[in-house]
């Protein structure tokens, strides 16, 4: 048996091209698109099961409910009644990122929410639709937004600065989060998993003293397990405080 | 080039000191959840959910680190 990694464990994370017209811009096919389409005929599916879904269905169609209700909690403990009403945005994103980070879980797959560009981007243009609602609600009074209540005058200029940096950081942060966990916990679980396998594979003695340390690694991808779910709710968390900011202002 | 390489992996070594902070942050939450719970248990329901907010939340940062020290060392 060779080594389990060829080059370098970041190699799990390159797109391939499986089908392409004529270079790489036009019409082409990589393996992020075919997760992307797995990902959202899988929600597809679960909306027609969650509108046929009610209390005394089965336990798939409680835990489904269970999530919806942890999401409508969710929003409307941070944005009030009027929240509902950006519920649906709320409830997609999550449903994405759980399913997005779940199915990367699985062994051989592609890790989809570990690309940085699409990640990063999709909550950057998030930032910038919360920035326009909050203009088109508040018009130039959004701008309040950046001095906080009761600030002396003097500390004003240094805090609208520091406030704008750390509003415009939002947009790149968001994203870089999730993905940013994505792949450190993927690599993590990698490079644990092959140095487990080279020890177990090395000789008797390695398989018998690489017992102990291979229920660490299973520790290690159970923490992974919970933490791709605990970061889809981070993001829709701290998605909907974003939003709330620029709904109310303060 | 021997030279880069060891400023490589001194680099990588040096950027997982981070890690360190984001232990402390994590063991803080905890801290902070066994205090909010000992002083009133009855509580422990509603803080419990922030807890995890705020581990994952450090943990993350914590994560920024790790992936640096990762990069480092495969992708430069």
């Amino acid at each position: 048996m060779k080594k389990m990694f060829m080059h370098s464990p970041l190699e799990q994370f390159e797109m391939k091209m499986l089908l392409m017209m004529n270079d790489m811009l036009a019409l082409s096919m990589t393996n992020y698109v075919v997760y992307l389409g797995m990902v959202s005929f899988m929600m597809y599916n679960m909306m027609t099961l969650l509108n046929k879904t009610n209390l005394e269905w089965n336990r798939w169609g409680l835990a489904m409910l269970a999530m919806y209700d942890t999401m409508l909690n969710m929003v409307k403990s941070q944005m009030g009644n009027k929240g509902g009403y950006y519920f649906p945005l709320m409830f997609t994103l999550f449903t994405f990122m759980l399913m997005a980070n779940l199915v990367s879980m699985m062994p051989y797959s592609f890790a989809m929410s570990a690309q940085l560009v699409p990640v990063v981007s999709l909550s950057l243009s998030l930032w910038l639709g919360v920035t326009m609602l909050g203009l088109a609600k508040h018009k130039l009074v959004y701008f309040s937004l950046f001095v906080p209540n009761g600030t002396p005058l003097p500390l004003v200029p240094v805090l609208v600065l520091m406030e704008t940096l750390s509003n415009s950081s939002r947009a790149m942060s968001l994203g870089l989060r999730l993905s940013a966990n994505v792949l450190s916990g993927h690599l993590l679980m990698l490079m644990l998993g092959s140095l487990m396998f080279n020890l177990m594979n090395s000789s008797m003695f390695g398989m018998f003293f690489g017992m102990m340390p291979m229920l660490g690694v299973v520790a290690m991808v159970m923490l992974e397990f919970a933490m791709s779910m605990m970061q889809a709710y981070v993001f829709c968390m701290l998605f909907s405080g974003y939003m709330k900011d620029s709904m109310y202002l303060h | 080039m021997q030279l880069t390489l060891a400023a490589k992996y001194m680099g990588a070594s040096m950027a997982t000191l981070g890690l360190g902070g984001a232990a402390m942050g994590m063991a803080m939450v905890f801290v902070a959840l066994m205090n909010g719970t000992s002083r009133n248990p009855s509580l422990r329901a509603t803080l419990f959910p922030q807890a995890m907010l705020g581990f994952a939340l450090a943990e993350a940062c914590g994560l920024f680190c790790l992936m640096m020290s990762f990069l480092l060392l495969y992708a430069v």
